[in-house]
């Protein structure tokens, strides 16, 4: 028989081992499956195993399996990795500890320093000097290695990380160390700075080298069992695995360098966004994931999602968290989800989070034993949520609970139970757009030519609120937006994101001399690429260069079209000069220099590709289910239609004041709103008078 | 919903600390100046159309109280119809609102909405060069104001969205690194503009009278946070009086009660004649901090917050110095201000105050020719070093001083290339001193090799002889001093220094001090010993003599 592909995506998080699978059939329909089941440490591929047997699933005809886990990142945080010893250049083991020396809670002189991940005693030097320039100006000397190997032994350290000065333009010497330490130590776990990242700043290298070796042997051994566990099932191929530049790679290849899987769960939702809006002609996207603790969004223009190198873990107004030197997602989180907790201070200032209910006791309205109220207490007490079907109707809503948990805010506010509720929503919301203006208006980017896609399980609840607050061009709820984030690891490109730090002066001969760096960064991509089996043609790259005016330390990013030569340096600096103005309001009549380049290598490898369904009638009353009074907040109470998000077809329409509840998510449409269902059963917002 | 609800006022609240935030960041990033984008030298704020601090972006404690100030000094000189949309001022003159050193440019914007002012966005950061009889513009050597740059007493930079070119063009042509300048320049216009466009459309949004009480009722706020931590603090006069590493005597009277909070530095010795002079304004922002840290270090920093505090100061002192003296290292003297009434008040308040830490800027100039590029370089850097112990915790290691907050070192591999000299060694200094039961933080050793024929260092350092003050039996800290050692083999050691000549494979190093310690040495944990022993901070022998373990 003609055969279904079958795609799949697995995702492990904390609690739940998520699910979707989606079946393209020979007559080219689609369908959808998702499933959910517990998390099952530390065999965590059990609970993958569970999931695939619960969604009816046999590995053996799944044709594409895509992996996300939260293992890396939970190692970090819960500090559960292995004990690592470090070997810097001479004069620079303590650079771990002094790190960058800032001290953001600057008036609490109290404030506590974060302490480095290796201590003094397991960090190690070795004399040999290379320059920025990348010449040697020292030999290497290795003669005191043994005697540091023996040390780590004895203090039964599992991981050496290695950092040398200036690696980012040099790497022999870090090689050296790495061949000798595999020699008089065969089998231990190790990592150098430049298998990781090609860039400078040696805080950021060190640190993110000790935080790679700290998870390297946990999460080999997860990518191993996990692997071993599929295959035993009859899964034909190894499953790629997500990572936190939006692209997916190769098991092998992510076991190497666990580090770049840490922000891999956000990654897949806004690489889902930008394809989404791919397919609906939307190539400007403002990507909102809001879940039940955090708010996270990100902006991506032309389709292309932005990748950076200044990534923080723990970092926030009371901490100088720790840097993690590799390709993420651009974006920017906040305290701010579903469950996130509201508080009166002693001066009656409403907050809301950052501090969350969690899943357990979680909103005071799952009746758990939760007092305080939270985001969903007040959705919830709004009418924006029914409260007759709480998460899919699973969940019988305590209104009660969530009665007394407002009325308290509401006292200490000296407002009613009602305004409190409306002032909950409406400091969420505030909270919420300055993290979207983070992302947009700060960076130059007029909101107006972007569309807002909202996902996560509150997404679509505060969407039309944010969308009309920042002018958006309209508000587009996906299919399925509880969970989207499997959606985009199934729209995943195998994906590479190589940084390389190297200055150079925009002047005669510089063209030759940037092509030669993208050259041999293709060359390596290339390589690495098809030894893992990649036919090196199917390889399509985009260059970035970052320029700066001299003398100038952050630099923009600019994409270079084609080969690099002396004569496209003209150009080129015009698209800079255009880019830093459209972000800094002005420009400079000073030298240009380039001072890296981002290289982005990628291989389609067989993705999803959606299938519209034919478009139906207008009508949407089918799904029309009732009619309840809803509190828009700022707008008031209004009655408002009510459908059933299962039952909307493409091609309905309909206006607000509405709500459409499914099983996953509730989307709030505004007075003045007017909805369309796409091909695709995507919602699309429109918000008024502008569109 | 009325405009008045509280909500709505705490949204346009949080917005004008979002817009603050905003200038910082435009200003870091697009500032030439390492001081400013790497050291982040720098502070944003929002004021009232009164000059009244509303918000201000993060970065540097010792700037949030100057940017008020500044304002203040231009609505007072400029009548209210020669303010105008589009306007910018720039001024960096400590008598005419510029608080702290010439090198410090203030850029003030005032907003408007339907023609009415409605409040001022300003910058302030460290420009590497304003012209002046030593690079740099820093000379320890410098009697009177104009040895030290060019002063700006608060001058329109733009008219009505025109950039005056003239005015630019005379502060270019002070300045020995005019490219540097002027980049700087338009970075801090691009801050001051983004700000002025958020707070316009906030205005817009909610109408102006909504906007303008809700900066009213910020600072109220922001003044009722203050008082309730002020009745929590114990009342009373405390008094101190402390040798200083030239063997001067500087005194101090504090006297907290539950309506007020009164620091009082009259009696302190006269201006000297040297650029180590403060002025009254300076002293103010001073007493603000330790103030801040003790009323609420998590409460918004505005107008309101410092209400409760009154300074007093005597005219032709050394915190209060007279029009034209010199003030270029005017930091030195402020961080002994700020470090005297921490200490002065710290037995009292332990809770929120810890031994004393490294307590100096530590302020490191060094030039010359890149030697790579041709192109003349100027490190101008503070340096981070130990903080104290307090009870239940060691002190931090090399962190910033209590002067600078969100600021950042520069790292070895980016100094190299862009200074054009090599970083020898960048490690915690083990030198004994700071134990206690809890343990100082470890200070630095920054050892930079010069590459260049011609180069230069000057340096300013105290907490040098007068080491930083244990609590409850610890032991003092070591000092803060920069060593050079010469290619000759010859070495020398300074706390202050002025245009020392250096030439290639001089070495510079930079010692700053370990924090003080808290508690008695001897009732430190065994084990807590013997980790610092492997760590190799401090020697067995030093260990058995000041913990009386033996390993």
């Amino acid at each position: 028989m003609a055969d279904t592909i079958r795609r799949v995506a697995t995702d492990v998080g904390g609690t739940f081992t998520d699910l979707v699978a989606f079946e393209t059939h020979p007559d080219g329909t689609m369908e959808i499956i998702t499933a959910k089941s517990d998390t099952t440490p530390p065999d965590f591929e059990n609970g993958v195993l569970n999931v695939l047997k619960k969604g009816g699933i046999d590995p053996e005809t799944v044709g594409f399996m895509a992996h996300g886990t939260t293992v890396v990142i939970n190692a970090l945080t819960e500090r559960k990795g292995v004990k690592v010893g470090l070997i810097t250049t001479e004069g620079f083991r303590d650079v771990l500890e002094i790190a960058r020396g800032n001290r953001p809670d600057f008036f609490n002189l109290h404030y506590e320093k974060p302490a480095p991940f290796v201590p003094r005693r397991l960090r190690a030097e070795l004399p040999g000097r290379v320059t920025y320039q990348g010449t040697e100006r020292t030999p290497l000397d290795l003669s005191g290695l043994p005697a540091i190997l023996d040390h780590f032994r004895a203090e039964g350290v599992e991981a050496i990380a290695v950092c040398l000065l200036h690696a980012y333009a040099n790497t022999t010497h870090e090689e050296a160390v790495l061949e000798r330490i595999r020699a008089e130590w065969p089998g231990v776990s190790v990592v150098a700075s430049h298998q990781i990242t090609r860039e400078w700043r040696e805080y950021e290298r060190t640190n993110t080298a000790v935080l790679s070796a700290y998870v390297q042997p946990v999460a080999a051994q997860y990518l191993g069992k996990l692997d071993a566990g599929l295959k035993s099932q009859g899964l034909p191929k190894s499953p790629y695995i997500m990572q936190s530049n939006c692209g997916v790679d190769s098991l092998e290849a992510t076991s190497a360098v666990p580090i770049n899987m840490v922000e891999s769960g956000p990654a897949s939702g806004f690489w889902g966004a930008a394809e989404l809006g791919k397919l609906i002609g939307e190539p400007n996207v403002l990507a909102l994931d809001i879940g039940g603790t955090t708010a996270k969004c990100s902006l991506i223009e032309g389709g292309e999602v932005r990748i950076m190198t200044d990534y923080w873990i723990e970092r926030s107004r009371k901490s100088a968290g720790y840097p993690i030197m590799v390709p993420v997602v651009d974006l920017v989180e906040i305290g701010n989800g579903g469950g996130s907790i509201a508080w009166v201070d002693d001066f009656g200032k409403l907050h809301v989070g950052p501090q969350s209910a969690g899943a357990l006791p979680g909103p005071a309205a799952y009746g758990k034993g939760g007092r305080d109220a939270t985001t969903t207490d007040a959705n919830l007490w709004l009418g924006r949520i029914n409260r007759d079907y709480f998460c899919g109707g699973e969940v019988e809503a305590d209104m009660a609970a969530a009665e007394t948990a407002l009325a308290a805010i509401g006292a200490r506010l000296g407002v009613s139970t009602d305004e409190a509720a409306q002032g909950i929503v409406r400091i969420a919301n505030n909270n919420m757009v300055n993290a979207l203006k983070l992302v947009s208006l700060n960076r130059g980017h007029d909101t107006r030519d972007f569309t807002l896609v909202a996902f996560g399980g509150g997404g679509a609840m505060h969407a039309a609120a944010l969308g009309q607050e920042l002018q958006v061009k309209k508000v587009v709820v996906p299919a399925a937006a509880s969970v989207f984030s499997a959606f985009g690891m199934m729209m995943s490109d195998l994906r590479r994101d190589y940084f390389v730090t190297q200055l150079v002066d925009l002047d005669a001969g510089a063209g030759d001399a940037i092509e030669a760096i993208f050259a041999q960064a293709e060359d390596q991509a290339r390589a690495t690429f098809e030894a893992e089996g990649v036919d090196p043609g199917q390889v399509a790259f985009l260059r970035y260069g970052k320029f700066r005016y001299q003398n100038q330390e952050h630099t923009t990013e600019v994409l270079l079209d084609g080969e690099v030569s002396d004569a496209a340096l003209g150009r080129i600096a015009d698209d800079f000069h255009e880019a830093y103005e459209r972000e800094y309001t002005y420009r400079l009549d000073a030298p240009v220099e380039m001072v890296g380049v981002h290289l982005v290598a990628r291989a389609e490898i067989g993705k999803l590709e959606m299938q519209p369904a034919e478009i139906g009638p207008a009508d949407a009353s089918p799904a029309l289910k009732g009619r309840r009074e809803v509190d828009y907040a700022l707008e008031g109470r209004h009655e408002a239609d009510i459908y059933d998000g299962d039952k909307l077809a493409p091609g309905m329409s309909f206006a607000g004041p509405a709500i459409v509840e499914d099983p996953g998510t509730t989307i709030v449409i505004h007075p003045g709103n007017r909805v369309e269902i796409d091909a695709y059963r995507n919602t699309h917002i429109h918000l008024g008078e502008r569109s | 919903m009325s405009g008045d609800d509280p909500i709505t006022l705490e949204i346009i609240q949080n917005s004008l600390q979002a817009a603050a935030d905003e200038m910082f960041a435009a200003m870091r990033k697009t500032a030439m100046s390492s001081i400013i984008y790497e050291v982040l030298d720098m502070g944003t704020g929002i004021t009232d159309a009164t000059g009244r601090i509303a918000s201000s972006g993060a970065g540097i404690p010792a700037f949030i109280g100057v940017l008020d100030k500044s304002v203040r000094f231009i609505v007072g000189k400029f009548p209210a119809d020669e303010i105008r949309p589009g306007d910018v001022f720039i001024t960096n003159d400590p008598w005419h609102g510029g608080v702290t050193h010439l090198n410090d440019l203030v850029l003030a914007m005032p907003v408007f909405a339907d023609g009415r002012l409605i409040a001022w966005t300003a910058n302030i950061a460290h420009n590497s060069d304003v012209g002046g009889m030593a690079p740099g513009s820093l000379s320890g050597d410098a009697t009177e104001i104009w040895q030290e740059g060019l002063r700006l007493p608060a001058v329109k930079i733009i008219r009505q969205g025109v950039m005056d070119d003239s005015v630019l063009d005379i502060i270019t042509a002070n300045s020995r690194m005019p490219d540097f300048l002027k980049g700087d320049v338009w970075a801090a216009i691009a801050s001051v503009r983004v700000g002025a466009r958020r707070l316009e459309g906030l205005a817009g949004k909610y109408g102006i009278e909504t906007f303008l009480r809700a900066i009213d009722h910020f600072m109220d706020f922001g003044e009722r946070a203050a008082r309730a931590e002020l009745a929590q603090l114990p009342h009373g006069t405390f008094e101190l009086s402390e040798e200083q590493d030239d063997g001067r005597i500087f005194n101090v009277k504090v006297t907290i009660g539950p309506d007020e909070f009164l620091v009082d530095l009259r009696d302190n010795p006269d201006q000297d004649t040297g650029p180590t002079n403060a002025c009254k304004d300076g002293t103010m922002i001073c007493a603000q901090m330790v103030f801040k840290s003790l009323t609420g270090a998590d409460s918004p920093a505005n107008d309101g917050s410092f209400r409760p505090l009154k300074v007093l100061t005597r005219e032709g002192s050394i915190f209060d110095a007279r029009e034209g003296s010199a003030i270029g290292f005017y930091f030195e003297t402020e961080v002994r201000i700020y470090d005297l009434i921490w200490r002065c008040l710290a037995p009292h308040i332990p809770e929120r105050l810890p031994a004393g830490h490294f307590s100096s800027i530590c302020g490191t100039f060094i030039g010359g020719i890149h030697p790579d590029t041709g192109r003349q370089y100027t490190i101008v850097e503070p340096q981070i070093g130990g903080w104290g112990a307090w009870e239940g915790r060691d002190g931090n290691p090399c962190i910033f001083s209590g002067f600078h907050g969100e600021t950042y070192n520069t790292p070895a591999e980016i100094s190299e290339a862009r200074n054009g000299l090599f970083v020898d060694r960048m490690a915690l200094n083990t030198a004994p001193g700071g134990e206690g039961r809890w343990n100082g933080g470890r200070g630095l050793i920054l050892e930079y090799r010069i590459r260049t024929e011609t180069g230069f260092l000057t340096a300013g350092y105290t907490r040098s002889r007068i080491k930083p003050w244990p609590l409850q039996g610890g032991e003092e800290g070591s000092g803060n001093f920069v060593e050079v050692h010469k290619a000759d083999g010859s070495a020398a050691t300074y706390s202050f220094v002025s245009g020392l000549s250096l030439t290639t494979d001089d070495v510079v190093r930079v010692v700053t001090s370990c924090g003080a310690g808290y508690g008695d040495p001897k009732q430190r944990d065994a084990e807590a010993v013997r980790r610092d022993i492997e760590d190799g901070l401090i020697t067995p022998e030093r260990a058995h003599e000041i913990h009386g373990v033996a390993i």
